[in-house]
């Protein structure tokens, strides 16, 4: 492996600082305008508008994302660790909620698959009648 | 000198990416979701505090630069958005329509049957994000006030039982489109499912890959209005 050159580490430092001022300014916004939304998530939008207009994602940024993104559940460890230590839910509240990710989950799986080959068939026999 | 030590960031960051790092090696070994490197370290880190005796809260607010970190994680998710998004230009509406009605429908359905089995306010509120990638969820739970690690728990097993029984599923309905599969799959698994997606195919794992990050943007622009009135 080669040590990285001043090049690729600038790349880097610069895909770092799109993403903490991309944060920055969503939450600026966020508050300023007092968006019932969350302030990373303005943000998120910002960088895709932005992404958008450039007209792709330089390669600094796209290294820095994946590797964060890589990272992702080392991020929410502390918050999920937090679930074994929860006091304050009764055992019926734990089967109602087991019941409602495991049956909301597969119930929900469905109906999505159902509608996107509906909709899919409708365009495809739509396209047909065109040629 | 030792107890302070154990409370501290000092001990508490190298301990997650121990756990986190060891969850990634099992996951690797194994390949089974089941296994998702979270499941994991979350269960090492609660039997190093538990046998320790550090609580909860120490640990947790010796973690803030992993949580400073998920801010920019979901900024972050406009690159692969970005990077999926001509996906949309051959599927075009049928693909947006699904992922608008899959981010309202998955969350209203769970919420619906813990409702129906009494279940209290706090788990309502967390379920309410449970189909949306993690710090998204995590964000919008700040915002409308529900429980932060219940959600995390809540998001990563609908993850789990979303990659697990998804492709099953959808193989049963008949189809074998894996657009349809990988988009499905990104609504109601998010990043588990998209990991699991891109295992199929590329183009299954670009489906995903744009349906977890619209479905989390449209959530996070839709739930609070739903929820705060």
């Amino acid at each position: 492996m080669t040590p990285p050159s001043p090049r690729e580490i600038a790349h880097w430092v610069l895909g770092i600082a799109i993403l903490f001022g991309s944060e920055r300014l969503g939450s600026l916004i966020g508050t300023a305008l007092a968006l019932p939304v969350p302030g990373a998530v303005v943000g998120m939008l910002l960088l895709l508008i932005g992404l958008m207009i450039y007209g792709g994602v330089p390669r600094g940024l796209a290294k820095v994302s994946a590797q964060l993104l890589f990272l992702l559940p080392l991020l929410f460890l502390p918050a999920a660790t937090g679930v074994f230590f929860l006091r304050n839910l009764t055992l019926s509240d734990w089967l109602a909620l087991l019941a409602a990710i495991l049956f909301g989950t597969l119930i929900s799986l469905t109906l999505c698959t159902l509608l996107l080959r509906h909709l899919l068939k409708k365009t495809d026999t739509a396209h047909s009648h065109d040629q | 000198m030792i107890s302070e030590f154990l409370h501290s960031p000092l001990f508490a960051l190298p301990l997650s990416i121990c756990a986190f790092w060891l969850g990634v090696l099992l996951y690797r070994r194994t390949g089974t979701v089941l296994l998702h490197p979270i499941v994991t370290a979350s269960l090492l880190v609660f039997a190093t505090l538990h046998t320790l005796e550090i609580p909860y809260s120490d640990y947790q607010s010796s973690s803030g630069l992993l949580y400073a970190l998920l801010g920019p994680a979901v900024v972050a998710l406009a690159v692969p958005l970005k990077q999926n998004l001509t996906v949309i230009r051959r599927a075009g509406w049928p693909l947006l329509v699904t992922i608008a009605v899959g981010a309202l429908l998955a969350p209203a359905i769970a919420v619906v049957i813990a409702l129906l089995l009494g279940a209290g306010k706090s788990v309502l509120l967390a379920l309410s994000g449970k189909s949306i990638t993690t710090p998204i969820a995590l964000a919008l739970a700040e915002k409308i006030h529900a429980t932060l690690s219940l959600t995390a728990a809540i998001v990563v097993l609908t993850g789990v039982v979303g990659a697990l029984a998804g492709p099953p599923l959808v193989r049963c309905l008949g189809i074998r489109d894996e657009r349809i599969l990988g988009v499905v799959l990104g609504i109601n698994a998010h990043a588990v499912g998209t990991a699991r997606a891109l295992e199929i195919s590329a183009l299954c794992g670009a489906c995903a890959a744009l349906a977890m990050g619209l479905c989390g943007a449209l959530s996070a622009l839709v739930l609070p209005l739903i929820i705060g009135t």
